[in-house]
């Protein structure tokens, strides 16, 4: 098992990569009550598209990710859910563009809870009587989402950005796309995304690193899992430009609803340069549209916006865009005062005072984001399926220099990149 | 929220805030003095890497204050005496390394509460920082104290920008068609109660209110209405005491206690309410009376038997209506207990309306028949009695905890409730489930089909 210690932010990390490829992380946080645990494949929405173990290359319906985590929880002689509750676990699973996770948190009864996470992942248990079933339950939740105005502008601005790469397409899947799962679809992805060597554990809480490892390491070395199976995903060439300009779609909402995307140009960083660029294009949105910013007071005092005004920047090896926008009356008129905005502010540079400002900001929001134990999960495991390390954001922060700030503003905040989506009601008395 | 809508839960978790409306205990040990009028509340602990700051006035849910209680949040929030300009104010934020500040309004029964939001880092995470708590008590008492104020009046600008805001904000209610279903049922149910009311007020009073009248509406609740303030991190309590003191100085005529006159309805027959709006998912929710409130005996069975109906994936709404008979995504049920009221939620397809009324309704008869397996009172114990000890965990759930316990006028200790959530049997959940009543039936639906 190896160590290592964070001090700048008081965090240690106990390491090792399983005989049979999987990969475990435990992070014992002291003083908490709580245990969170989090069992997490590379495999989400994205990867429709791929050559299964036997080597054929195959389509999968969308949104079979999402179902098959759904049907995970079904077992031949048990149920699942039941089975955290008697150790008072609450369990849940959740599906992303490119990972599954299955998690659970506890205070009680860590060793159970453990062995049944990794028993029930590890098990996987389909029929077609319970695959026609899940088909009503997940098919009212895609209609949750259909009526989710701010799912719904966000969705449809990722379609404005992307031609062909899969993010453009609902996690969830249609109600006519997932109508095509079979368990044998179910059963391909499972073989081919759920090998050991393919995820990520990782638990963060109050426990002993040393049994807790162990205790992992016999309930893997008691499985037998076939060699490794080389993952071939297969995905489009996504051009540069974005797909659209702008859509717009009709819900009954109290104000539209407008974002604007900015699309990366370049992809394939990975590590400590991804890191990098999403850290300091993360500055530069702060610096340009947070709070503070001359910007945002602008926006809100002309009542452009409203207090649900929010940006972020999301990074991936293959895809990355920013999002920025929120409730406004008037989506055209945001869309241009923004895009002038940018322009300006090239023009008139980043101060080293507004740098320092933004960086400080950032650290302090990171430091209290490592008060959840649910956050150190979620995102150490995104860090490090990237190949990073959540603990050295603040390194990487400290380094990160007002002229990288500057030259990052010119080179991703560009007009053609930019991609419009809007939610509004379909009459104004709605 | 972008980043957190990118993914899909298996199951929705609604408002989990109603589960950290309860815990106190030998574990949350808040040190309580009166300083300078208020009831200040501090828990020293080396668990976070941040200091967090509440305060909390609080007023009665009435007509008359609703719309003044939100709109003074908003305003307060834009400037102080120190900080004239929301911009410096904001600037000064990010300079405490990002400060969390935030003034807002909620509501705990028939009580409508003023917070005021801060949370800075620890210092000793920080290379070359010391004084960042007393700044930060320091920006509190700005808020309390030290408002920006011209001629007797708050800023006309603010007050303008916000009554817009808040206005925005009140109609944007219907962007979240869960929040939107829960807000109208509580309407139709509470008609005449002031809890029937929006936290956020009311748009038609907005108009009226001057920066004047709200200057001395600022003064009144924090000259009189009860306040309390909680601090928890790694602190010194007497250096925390200390500044409170001296930054703080509030002149308080007589902190009074509140009048409510909770008056306990009982349901005489089930109402049924539809709307219609432009939406694809039908929501049906059944608001119910349950005659017992956070300060009674009764309430651990209440938790109990709210647990088993529908807190939790092996519950009976659960099992029922979504896995057995895949009727919707989501059917749950959640206790409001300063109010005495349970609404069960969840999100149909509009055709099976009379399907999921019927299958819940079997479902709170089987409760009444105290039709309850050994299972599900065992899951229940351990899901719940977990719930309760991870609010140890959150800086913020032991304050809710401890404020829940201050306002109803019982505090428990965590340790106490969690003796006596192993302590209810099957019998008093039965004798709850019988004081449990339908109250209104309500149902948010498409344009299309028949009236």
């Amino acid at each position: 098992m190896q160590t290592t210690v964070f001090e700048q932010v008081n965090e240690t990390v106990y390491h090792e990569t399983l005989d049979n490829g999987l990969q475990v992380f435990l992070v014992p946080k002291q003083g908490f009550s709580k245990t969170y645990a989090v069992f997490t494949t590379r495999y989400g929405s994205i990867d429709s598209h791929f050559k299964t173990r036997s080597g054929e290359e195959i389509n999968v319906p969308d949104g079979i990710a999402h179902f098959l985590e759904h049907k995970m929880f079904e077992k031949k002689d048990r149920d699942v859910m039941h089975e955290f509750s008697k150790n008072g676990a609450s369990c849940n699973a959740f599906t992303s563009f490119n990972r599954t996770a299955y998690l659970f948190s506890c205070t009680d009864k860590l060793d159970d809870n453990l062995n049944l996470l990794l028993d029930y992942v590890q098990e996987p248990y389909f029929t077609d009587a319970s695959v026609e079933k899940e088909k009503g339950i997940i098919g009212q939740e895609i209609t949750m989402y259909d009526d989710n105005p701010d799912w719904k502008v966000y969705m449809n601005l990722l379609k404005a950005m992307y031609q062909k790469y899969p993010i453009n397409i609902e996690i969830a899947g249609t109600i006519e796309s997932i109508s095509h799962i079979t368990k044998e679809y179910l059963y391909q992805c499972y073989e081919t995304f759920y090998h050991p060597a393919n995820m990520l554990l990782l638990v963060v809480g109050s426990f002993e690193p040393e049994a807790i490892m162990q205790l992992i390491r016999e309930n893997q070395g008691k499985k037998e899992f076939p060699p490794a199976p080389q993952i071939t995903r297969i995905f489009p060439e996504e051009p540069a430009a974005p797909a659209q300009g702008k859509i717009e779609a009709f819900l009954a909402v109290g104000l539209p609803k407008c974002m604007i995307g900015i699309k990366e140009k370049e992809t394939g960083l990975t590590k400590e340069a991804l890191l990098r660029r999403d850290l300091t294009t993360k500055l530069v949105l702060d610096i340009a549209f947070g709070t503070s910013s001359a910007i945002y007071e602008r926006l809100y005092e002309s009542e452009l916006i409203t207090d649900s005004f929010d940006f972020d920047y999301s990074s991936e090896q293959d895809y990355a865009y920013t999002i920025i926008g929120g409730d406004t009356p008037d989506p055209d008129r945001l869309v241009a005062t923004i895009k002038k905005e940018i322009e300006q502010l090239k023009q008139k540079g980043i101060s080293q005072e507004e740098f320092e400002r933004a960086k400080r900001k950032k650290i302090g929001n990171f430091l209290r984001s490592l008060n959840s134990v649910e956050f150190i999960a979620n995102q150490f495991t995104s860090f490090k399926f990237n190949g990073n390390d959540l603990f050295s954001v603040v390194p990487t922060l400290e380094s990160i220099t007002r002229e990288e700030v500057e030259a990052r503003l010119k080179e991703h905040f560009l007009e053609e990149q930019m991609a419009v989506s809007v939610v509004r009601s379909a009459s104004p008395q709605e | 929220m972008t980043c957190q809508l990118v993914t899909i839960e298996k199951y929705t978790q609604l408002e989990k805030g109603e589960v950290a409306m309860k815990a106190q205990t030998s574990d949350i040990a808040f040190q309580s003095s009166q300083i300078n009028g208020m009831n200040v509340h501090i828990l020293p602990t080396a668990k976070f890497k941040t200091t967090t700051i509440v305060t909390m006035i609080e007023q009665a849910l009435s007509e008359e204050h609703v719309t003044k209680t939100a709109l003074l949040a908003s305003v307060m929030k834009r400037a102080s005496a120190r900080f004239p300009e929301t911009k410096q104010l904001r600037e000064h934020l990010d300079f405490l390394y990002g400060a969390i500040f935030d003034v807002d309004v909620m509501k705990k029964g028939e009580r409508q509460i003023l917070q005021i939001y801060m949370e800075v880092p620890n210092e000793k995470y920080l290379s070359k920082e010391d004084g960042l708590l007393e700044q930060a008590i320091q920006f509190v008492g700005d808020m309390l104290v030290r408002p920006h104020v011209e001629n007797n009046a708050f800023a006309e600008k603010y007050v303008t920008q916000e009554k817009e805001a808040l206005r925005k904000r009140i109609e944007s209610l219907i962007d979240d068609k869960m929040k939107y279903a829960n807000q109208r049922v509580t309407e139709e149910m509470c008609k005449g109660e002031p809890f029937s009311l929006l936290v956020q007020g009311r748009v038609q009073d907005l108009p009226a209110i001057t920066g004047q009248e709200l200057y001395r509406y600022f003064q009144e609740i924090t000259q009189s209405n009860p306040i309390n303030m909680f601090v928890v991190g790694d602190v010194e309590p007497q250096t925390v005491a200390d500044a409170i003191r001296t930054h703080i100085p509030l002149v308080r005529k007589g902190a009074g206690e509140l009048k409510f006159d909770v008056a306990e309805k009982h349901a005489v027959e089930e109402k049924e309410v539809v709307d219609r709006l432009d939406v694809n998912q039908a929501k049906l929710n059944i608001g119910c009376r349950t005659q017992v409130t956070y300060k009674d005996d009764d309430y651990p069975a209440l938790l109990l038997y709210n647990g088993i109906l529908g807190g939790f994936p092996h519950s009976k709404l659960f099992v029922n209506v979504r896995e057995k008979e895949s009727l919707a995504y989501y059917a749950v049920s959640r206790l409001e207990s300063h109010k005495g009221i349970m609404m069960i939620m969840s999100g149909i397809d509009v055709n099976k309306y009379s399907r999921a009324v019927e299958i819940i309704k079997e479902q709170l008869e089987q409760m009444r028949a105290g039709n309850i397996s050994e299972a599900e009172l065992t899951q229940t114990r351990a899901t719940l009695s977990n719930q309760f000890r991870e609010l140890l965990d959150s800086a913020r759930g032991m304050i809710d905890f401890t404020f829940n316990g201050v306002i109803s006028g019982r505090k428990r200790k965590l340790d106490e409730l969690l003796a006596a959530i192993e302590q209810v049997s099957i019998d008093d959940i039965k004798r709850v489930a019988n004081k449990v009543t339908i109250d209104t039936i309500y149902l948010l639906r498409d344009k299309k089909g028949e009236a």
